[in-house]
């Protein structure tokens, strides 16, 4: 428990404070990292600081999409960072700092495949997020949400601030849907509910005031059919400030088109059950012990739910490559080896 | 220590301003100090993580595979359900296990559950509570499994740390959110209400206790209607409902011998009685349990099992409590017989909605 601490650590800290002079904003340095003393801070000084350090952005409306956005500082010279959209497509890019100043942005670099925005206004000795903490947080982790939706707060008005928890730190290719989010690698699903006009752009930081990452475009999840609350972690923001592409996967060498010697039942078209229709004599499938009636629930351990995941799954496999396929039989599960070969 | 600690607070707050003096010139009311909170809340979510832990054994994984095409936007009159996998909770060593009915809504004719140790079985549906949106599925695996420890509504409290669980999402690890517990006895006596976010990610998973204890089974519930798809549209809102399964053994004994569970029915259309209490009958329902009841046109429902029925409100409240096949006594004043009239009736499940199709079969191939 912090309170058994010795003294003397502790008076230390104060010193530190009191040297500095008049409080938390001023403890924090240039470059937003957070000083010893600050990790007892309360909800209400982490709102306050992290406020300190964020923006209200307005750019264009267009139709129904709304021309405002939530951003922060990522640099004292006056980086901003926040979410790719239509509003940023205008002639004239507005944004007012937490005192209510407005200044004229330039769009520095927009990233439609990971959805932000870098922007740049004139201020000097800014504070700011810094993006080189890494990534913080873990599920369970109180946060807190701190955004302009609904562009409730004008001019030098306070943003909104929401208490949840991160409910899952994922990968992209672990969970969702690859149509669902427009970039690959990590995220950070959370529980405040941000999926809300404006929220974009805000951020999510931790009880020690760390940022936790950007909170993201509205999205529906096609697992669910519902809107996510999610945060494009540090890290990723960190690379997109740098200039540096996403880890891409290594291009792969074109390998020749595979078969199993599987025909499907495709009566009901490619949404239908994988049922196995017809094994071909002499097929890996045949020899993997495949029978018509078969339904086919996963190969490689990807589900295949549909006629359309098996094209899908058997057109990334590799010829000799062995994978594991998993076919219904009455009640039973069945698992087998199988080996693709080529396609004649 | 306590005292230098306090001093230090002090000292603290001389040198921070006023939020943290805000909080301290009221040192009657509470000792604790804006420090305590922040280790309060630190400590809160390691316990999250210990409670997300200890259910995991319990919890699976279900996938289906088929099942009534589904048309963009929407099916049975419900928004579209999603396509990804969905939550549920081993409620026996044998493996049966309570999960949501809106995981069925396109009537999947094969359900595989993948359990913990990431073991993938074929599951076998048996019976489901339409009133409560639950059904129960069952594995065959041999191994015997930990059953997650249930509190009974008693023992909830109001305001108490509530955290829904799922996979909804699509990663085998779930998805966690915390709040509370809004209210108890809900929807006919059959729900808790909590705010921690309740969507299609976490129907049929748990809702659980800081120490990882089972509240209930989350579910899409909607007071104003018994539709099986009801409530989805109230998702992440703040207001969602779990099943409590502690005190249900019949229920559970019911539904795993393959019963079905439909919500009550009465069969009148009925307004306020404008001479003063009760509810007047304007019409009866051809061959519903009203009219089997002999009930009739003008005739005012006054009690039901000797409760006051005051106004149309609490008429539906005390139908909601019931299930088809529950007997009920009415109290009538009818136009011929100036003395209230019992009458005992049996309530039946609902006919299917106008307009409908009839519930598809489970589709054959082959």
């Amino acid at each position: 428990m912090m309170r058994c601490n010795p003294y003397p650590k502790r008076l230390s800290r104060v010193g530190i404070a009191a040297l500095l002079g008049i409080g938390l904003t001023v403890v924090l340095d240039g470059s937003g990292n957070l000083g010893q003393a600050q990790i007892e801070n309360h909800v209400s000084q982490i709102f306050a600081e992290a406020n300190q350090r964020m923006v209200k952005v307005y750019g264009a409306s267009a139709g129904r999409v709304e021309g405002y956005a939530t951003g922060f500082l990522v640099s004292a010279d006056g980086l901003v960072m926040t979410t790719q959209g239509v509003f940023l497509d205008g002639n004239r890019v507005r944004i007012l700092t937490a005192d209510g100043v407005e200044h004229a942005a330039s769009v520095i670099r927009r990233d439609r495949e990971r959805q932000l925005a870098l922007l740049k206004i004139e201020v000097e000795d800014a504070n700011y997020f810094s993006l080189a903490e890494g990534d913080v947080g873990d599920k369970g982790d109180w946060v807190v949400a701190i955004s302009n939706a609904f562009k409730v707060a004008d001019k030098d008005e306070p943003l909104s601030a929401t208490l949840g928890v991160i409910s899952l730190r994922t990968t992209i290719e672990a969970r969702l849907n690859r149509r669902d989010v427009a970039y690959k690698g990590d995220l950070v699903l959370i529980d405040p509910i941000t999926s809300n006009p404006g929220a974009a752009g805000g951020v999510i930081v931790n009880l020690q005031g760390q940022l936790v990452g950007m909170i993201g475009k509205i999205i529906n999840s096609s697992d669910t059919n519902t809107r996510l609350n999610y945060a494009v972690p540090t890290s990723s923001l960190e690379q997109f400030v740098a200039n540096e592409k996403p880890d891409s996967q290594p291009v792969l060498a074109v390998s020749p088109p595979v078969e199993l010697g599987i025909r499907l039942f495709t009566h009901g078209g490619r949404s239908s059950p994988a049922y196995i229709d017809r094994v071909s004599r002499g097929s890996p499938a045949r020899q993997a012990g495949m029978k018509p009636d078969d339904l086919i629930i996963s190969i490689g351990g990807t589900k295949i739910g549909n006629v359309k995941d098996y094209e899908q799954v058997v057109a990334g496999l590799k010829v000799g490559e062995e994978v594991i396929i998993v076919v219904k039989r009455g009640i039973e599960l069945i698992r087998q080896p199988i080996i693709p070969v080529e396609k004649k | 220590m306590m005292n230098r600690f306090r001093g230090l607070c002090l000292l603290l707050t001389l040198l921070l301003g006023l939020p943290l003096a805000a909080q301290d010139a009221r040192p009657s009311a509470s000792n604790l100090s804006p420090q305590d909170s922040f280790q309060a809340m630190i400590l809160t979510s390691k316990a999250v993580r210990q409670a997300i832990e200890s259910i995991q054994p319990s919890l699976v994984t279900i996938e289906s595979f088929g099942g009534v095409s589904v048309v963009q936007g929407r099916i049975g009159g419900i928004r579209k359900q999603g396509e990804g996998n969905t939550t549920g909770i081993i409620v026996s060593p044998e493996g049966h296990i309570v999960t949501s009915t809106f995981n069925f809504i396109q009537q999947p004719p094969v359900i595989t559950v993948v359990t913990s140790d990431g073991t993938r079985h074929v599951a076998k549906m048996l019976g489901r509570d339409d009133t409560r949106k639950i059904c129960m599925l069952k594995i065959d695996t041999g191994q015997e499994f930990p059953l997650p420890e249930m509190v009974p509504v008693d023992q909830m409290q109001v305001g108490q740390w509530a955290i829904s669980l799922g996979v909804g999402y699509g990663d085998v690890n779930p998805a966690a959110s915390v709040g509370i517990i809004s209210a108890k006895n809900r929807v006919g006596g059959r729900a808790v209400q909590t705010d921690a976010n309740i969507s299609p990610a976490n129907y049929g998973g748990p809702l659980l206790d800081i120490q990882g204890r089972l509240l209930g089974i989350c579910v899409p519930m909607n007071p104003q209607s018994q539709a099986v798809g009801a409530g989805v549209e109230w998702y992440d809102s703040g207001i969602g409902f779990a099943i409590p399964l502690a005190d249900a053994d019949e229920l559970l004994s019911g539904l795993k011998e393959g019963k079905r569970v439909y919500p009550a029915y009465l069969g009148i259309l009925a307004m306020p009685n404008p001479e003063g209490q009760g509810v007047w009958i304007e019409q009866v329902v051809q061959g519903s349990p009203a009219d089997r009841a002999g009930l009739a046109p003008e005739d005012v429902i006054v009690a039901i099992d000797g409760v006051d029925v005051r106004d149309m409100m609490q008429l539906r409240k005390i139908l909601n409590r019931q299930q088809a096949g529950a007997q009920i006594e009415l109290t009538l004043l009818t136009a011929e017989e100036t003395e209230p009239k019992k009458i005992r009736l049996t309530l039946d499940r609902p006919p299917p909605p106008k307009g409908t199709p009839e519930p598809l079969e489970v589709p054959r191939i082959r």
